[in-house]
């Protein structure tokens, strides 16, 4: 089969690999009828999550039709349409009895390696790197699914793919975003990064109750799609723009009640704090760009909930938590506890309140997609949302 | 000597609502590492019935699928059983073999071993007692490694890539994920682009030839 593969930091390559086969009796093997490339796949195409390795399958965003099912396999038949969760639970856990499902104690092979650096290990995910498990990705004709009772979910529809891939992560992400943040009815509610989770997020934060979504971004094209979404926003490239000052100014001097970081790792600033970070980063004595969180903690709310969807690696530098103390601030973080949400939003997509194929700007074949990584990290072209058709090799104009 | 390291008590007290109540001292499970002498405990919480983890545990045969290096154990005799270890990598690298003999069996709580052997000085105990609030059953296991002339040492060097404490954790680890799960997660075999030189030197420490118990998997 045809496989995107990590080759090395900027470095991805289709190459032509074996095709997967049942390993473990829980397995399914998926024939991929659409993948996509997620904003955090960037982050591993830069080079800035730890143990990437040459030639792993990348991928966590996919769907498509069980092609195999193993000895174990009850629910989930061959020539079933599925959308895979990209965590990987084995849905009998303390962690999975507990709704907690990206925390899986069973399905990280490696979890030595996660155990070294953050205490415990979380569950395994798709085409993430071999601290969070090493399985094969989705950016693939092809894929091994463990646990395929537990993870995907059945579409009993005829909606196109389209409009339901997006719920192998990136929609359950950003509503899970919105629903740490503790929204009330009638809240004014900050969201940093309008990509494909931040985007999310707005919507997700309206569907629970806030009054105003004020959203921030520094693209034309993200700030558009986050207006569609209902929010007011702020481009925080303009220099007489502060951030703070304008949050404060837009929720009536009480500062937001949740905010909601969906940039992470990654994060960009043109201040002098923003150019201290990445000459930092790398000198690799700091991890991750801390930016968003410490503008977050200096603008949110006494008492507000600060939400973290976006993704953080290792070690930050100079983050005020007296402030996050001295405001009685709570945040909640972590990788998105899929299972959970696949079905209400499955049934908010087949109601019609949202299509969540509003943010696709390009569509490719497989042989597209290692130029189409160089684009969306260059935000080139306007990439909000990249789908890929593994079995065309080329649909690029 | 082995028998007797656990320190957890098979009893567990509940509290009442009184107070004040009588609280306690934390003491470590037992870890040491001197004179060839290796002493490693770890601890999980397993989601099943004490009985049903004792039972598992009780079942030698099932050994080879769920410890790394076991390539088969033998019933001998009551409460004795015939082991034999070895790198599942390098079926023709070196293997050794030894007889255990079971020095405390309370059934449904508790199983602790010696080894009866001049060459290889093994024991060990694991206790299954029910943790608190339906959390399913508080396992303890604690492995003595003694290492005579270095032998030991070098026998467990030759058929596992890892240390004496990381071979404890991983033990326990993999026996809950068969408990819990009905498999041991695994990534063996499975397909990839190039891995290059970098890639292939570190695949032992994570990836497609990690050393993974089978578990259930019926893939050779």
């Amino acid at each position: 089969m045809k496989a995107v593969c990590w080759m090395g930091k900027q470095s991805i390559e289709v190459h032509t690999v074996p095709d997967p086969e049942i390993i473990n009796p829980h397995d399914a093997i998926i024939r991929v009828t659409r993948t996509a490339i997620c904003g955090s796949d960037l982050h591993l195409y830069a080079g800035l999550i730890p143990s990437m390795e040459s030639g792993d399958i990348l991928g966590h965003e996919f769907m498509g039709i069980v092609e195999e099912v193993g000895s174990e396999v009850r629910k989930v038949k061959r020539g079933d349409r599925v959308v895979i969760p990209f965590t990987i639970a084995c849905g009998n856990c303390l962690f999975c009895k507990g709704d907690l499902w990206s925390l899986c104690d069973n399905t990280n092979p490696n979890a030595q390696v996660a155990e070294t650096m953050y205490g415990y290990s979380g569950s395994a995910l798709f085409g993430y790197s071999h601290i969070y498990g090493g399985y094969a990705g989705g950016q693939a004709q092809y894929v091994r699914v463990p646990f395929a009772d537990v993870g995907p979910l059945v579409l009993e529809n005829d909606l196109p793919d389209d409009k339901v891939l997006f719920l192998s992560d990136i929609f359950p992400t950003g509503y899970q975003g919105a629903a740490n943040a503790n929204i009330k009815s009638g809240d004014t509610v900050a969201v940093w990064g309008c990509g494909p989770v931040g985007l999310f997020a707005i919507a997700s934060a309206y569907m629970l109750g806030a009054q105003q979504v004020i959203a921030i971004d520094r693209f034309p094209e993200r700030l558009a799609l986050a207006r569609q979404c209902g929010a007011t926003t702020i481009d925080y490239s303009q220099d007489d723009v502060s951030i703070v000052e304008a949050l404060r100014d837009l929720s009536g001097g009480v500062g937001p009640d949740s905010c909601i970081d969906c940039v992470g790792i990654e994060a960009h600033s043109h201040s002098a704090a923003g150019i201290y970070d990445k000459v930092k980063q790398t000198l690799k004595l700091e991890t991750d760009r801390p930016f968003v969180l410490r503008q977050a903690i200096q603008a949110i709310r006494k008492g507000g909930t600060l939400s973290i969807p976006g993704v953080y690696g290792g070690v930050l530098d100079k983050v005020n938590f007296g402030a996050a103390f001295g405001k009685g601030i709570h945040m909640s973080m972590g990788q998105t506890h899929m299972h959970k949400f696949l079905k209400p939003l499955l049934k908010h997509v087949e109601e019609g309140h949202i299509d969540p194929s509003f943010l696709i700007s390009h569509r490719v074949g497989i042989e597209d997609v290692p130029a189409m990584y160089e684009k969306w990290q260059k935000k080139e072209e306007g990439v909000t949302k990249i789908v890929i058709d593994p079995w065309v090799d080329s649909l690029a104009a | 000597m082995t028998t007797g390291i656990l320190n957890r008590d098979l009893e567990v007290e509940t509290s009442g609502g009184s107070f004040p109540k009588t609280g306690s001292t934390y003491t470590p499970l037992p870890e040491k590492d001197e004179q060839g002498r290796v002493v490693a405990s770890v601890v999980q919480t397993i989601r099943a019935e004490p009985e049903q983890l004792y039972r598992l545990w009780s079942d030698v045969s099932l050994f080879p699928r769920w410890q790394e290096r076991v390539i088969s154990v033998t019933q001998t005799g009551r409460g004795r059983s015939h082991w034999i270890l070895s790198n599942h990598e390098d079926p023709d690298g070196k293997r050794f073999e030894f007889d255990s003999e079971i020095t405390e069996d309370v059934p449904g709580r508790k199983l602790a071993w010696q080894s009866v052997s001049e060459e290889v000085d093994l024991s060990g105990a694991v206790t299954f007692i029910e943790a608190p609030s339906g959390r399913g059953t508080l396992v303890t296991l604690t492995q003595v490694f003694k290492v005579p002339l270095g032998l030991f040492g070098n026998a467990v060097a030759a058929v596992t890539k890892r240390s004496p404490r990381q071979i404890v954790t991983e033990d326990l680890r993999h026996f809950k994920q068969l408990a819990e799960s009905g498999e041991i997660p695994s990534v063996k075999g499975q397909p990839h682009g190039p891995r290059g030189v970098s890639g292939e030197i570190k695949e032992w420490m994570y990836g497609e030839t990690n050393p993974t118990p089978p578990g259930t998997s019926e893939v050779e």
